[in-house]
């Protein structure tokens, strides 16, 4: 009879470890796959301050539950131009759910961009950028640049170059359907952007490093000085005929000079001078 | 006896299933915890002048030829639309040596994705004129004369912050008595200087 129990329950035993691993197997660990996957490649936007066209302050933390298309443009900018008007539709379209449009304007100042702003009746708040802004975004190398935020503040798709409207609307309602805590875990951008792609953000230690874009913070303040003769020393290859460090200090958003300045990094980490 | 049987084997039997669980566990756990996981530079721009040196007190022809990658493209010096930023170069001039004029290529139509019409743009290559003057009297030597050639280039689909190649014409000053070979007749000659 206790014979009988004691095999009962290690049958049933059996069958909750395997009914356990099972469930881990086929539906946890995809789950928990897919949401470390989402958090590795959606990070955080990070967050900023800069100001709108009206001199008001616009905080992009503000914003948080809601799913942001954030807009890196210029007036000069011909394909920037083209995306505005499809900006405007879906500002209109998808308000009510919880969207919003934020424009970053790259000009030198705010007049061209009031002007283009009455011009194409934007119904959207656009701020001044600047490079740094760019950087905090992963570097902004090319206009137009769309981000995609979800509604748990992550950034879902990042868009180099103009894309048909409907790849943001596609991207959008997807975003906008997530509960909860807004994540999207099985989200894949589409359009131009390569699904593979990953979306970076810059660090504060790279965007405030003495060597723009190279994170400095393991170096003594001597080292610091050692590396940047290094810097000094090598050839920027992209075409400017400066060193190393000139086209860091001079062009922030050149990602020639901040991928070899990050190698030189490396190497002198593990052999400095 | 009989009960110690089956309490050795209830035993064992626990063991084996407390086993079974813990690499049932573990193997879930292990599972679980291993699933985490510029613009410059598009343009390439050389410098060449017309004759090798020059005389004082003469008009000395440069050329700055840019190359453009491919896929490219920088506005015309006169664009077809007044938001796109023109190519321009961009020159200072010193004692010995002033600018007179500055000659731009007429720009190819193109028509792109994002514009209704066509716009004028230079691709592959575009060769700006200089054309300079050397102060009279200055003695023979080099002088250099510094700048930048400015430009804001697009593909297709995205367009590229505004920047410049920096530049360095340095012109060799010679006698009034020695010849002038010319140079580079290739470049000059489709240069409309007049």
């Amino acid at each position: 009879m206790i014979r009988g129990k004691l095999l009962a329950g290690a049958v049933l035993a059996v069958l909750l470890a395997a009914a356990l691993y099972l469930a881990n197997r086929y539906w946890i660990a995809p789950l928990a796959t897919r949401q470390a996957k989402a958090s590795s490649d959606h990070p955080q936007a990070p967050d900023f301050t800069l100001t709108d066209l009206s001199g008001n302050t616009v905080k992009l933390a503000e914003y948080r539950g809601k799913v942001i298309l954030l807009d890196f443009w210029a007036t000069w900018c011909g394909p920037c131009r083209i995306e505005i008007p499809g900006f405007v539709q879906l500002q209109n379209r998808y308000r009510d759910q919880g969207f919003v449009v934020i424009g970053i304007s790259m000009d030198d100042g705010p007049e061209p961009v009031r002007e283009f702003y009455n011009e194409y009746r934007m119904n959207y708040t656009v701020v001044m950028g600047n490079d740094t802004i760019g950087e905090l975004f992963g570097g902004i190398l090319g206009l137009p640049t769309s981000l995609l935020i979800g509604r748990d503040g992550r950034i879902y798709a990042k868009h180099v170059g103009a894309a048909p409207l409907s790849v943001f609307e596609g991207e959008i309602k997807k975003l906008l359907a997530s509960e909860g805590t807004g994540e999207v875990a099985d989200f894949k951008p589409s359009g131009r952007s390569a699904p593979d792609e990953k979306i970076e953000v810059g660090e504060p230690a790279e965007i405030n490093s003495e060597v723009p874009g190279v994170n400095l913070s393991k170096l003594s303040a001597a080292q610091k000085d050692q590396f940047k003769k290094v810097l000094e020393g090598q050839p920027c290859t992209c075409g400017c005929k400066f060193s190393l460090l000139k086209c860091r200090l001079d062009d922030r958003s050149c990602g020639v000079s901040r991928k070899l300045a990050r190698e030189q990094l490396d190497k002198f980490l593990k052999s400095p001078v | 006896m009989r009960t110690q049987s089956l309490v050795d084997d209830q035993g064992g039997l626990s063991a084996r299933l407390s086993l079974i669980l813990t690499a049932f566990i573990l193997a879930w756990l292990a599972g679980g915890i291993c699933l985490g996981q510029g613009s410059t530079g598009v343009v390439e721009a050389r410098v060449v002048t017309v004759t090798e040196a020059a005389h004082p007190g003469t008009r000395v022809k440069v050329a700055v030829v840019a190359e453009i990658a491919p896929g490219f493209h920088i506005n015309d010096h006169k664009p077809t639309l007044d938001y796109l930023i023109p190519t321009e170069l961009k020159l200072e001039p010193t004692r010995e040596l002033s600018v007179e004029k500055v000659v731009y290529p007429k720009g190819e139509l193109k028509k792109f994705e994002f514009s209704d019409q066509g716009l004028s743009v230079y691709q592959d290559k575009a060769v700006v004129g200089a054309l300079l003057k050397l102060a009279a009297g200055v003695p023979p030597g080099e002088y250099t004369i510094k700048g930048k050639l400015a430009y804001q280039a697009c593909n297709e689909h995205a367009c590229l912050p505004p920047t410049s190649v920096p530049l360095s014409i340095t012109v060799k000053v010679v006698p009034r008595g020695v010849t002038l070979k010319r140079v580079h007749t290739d470049v000059f000659d489709k240069i409309q200087f007049d």
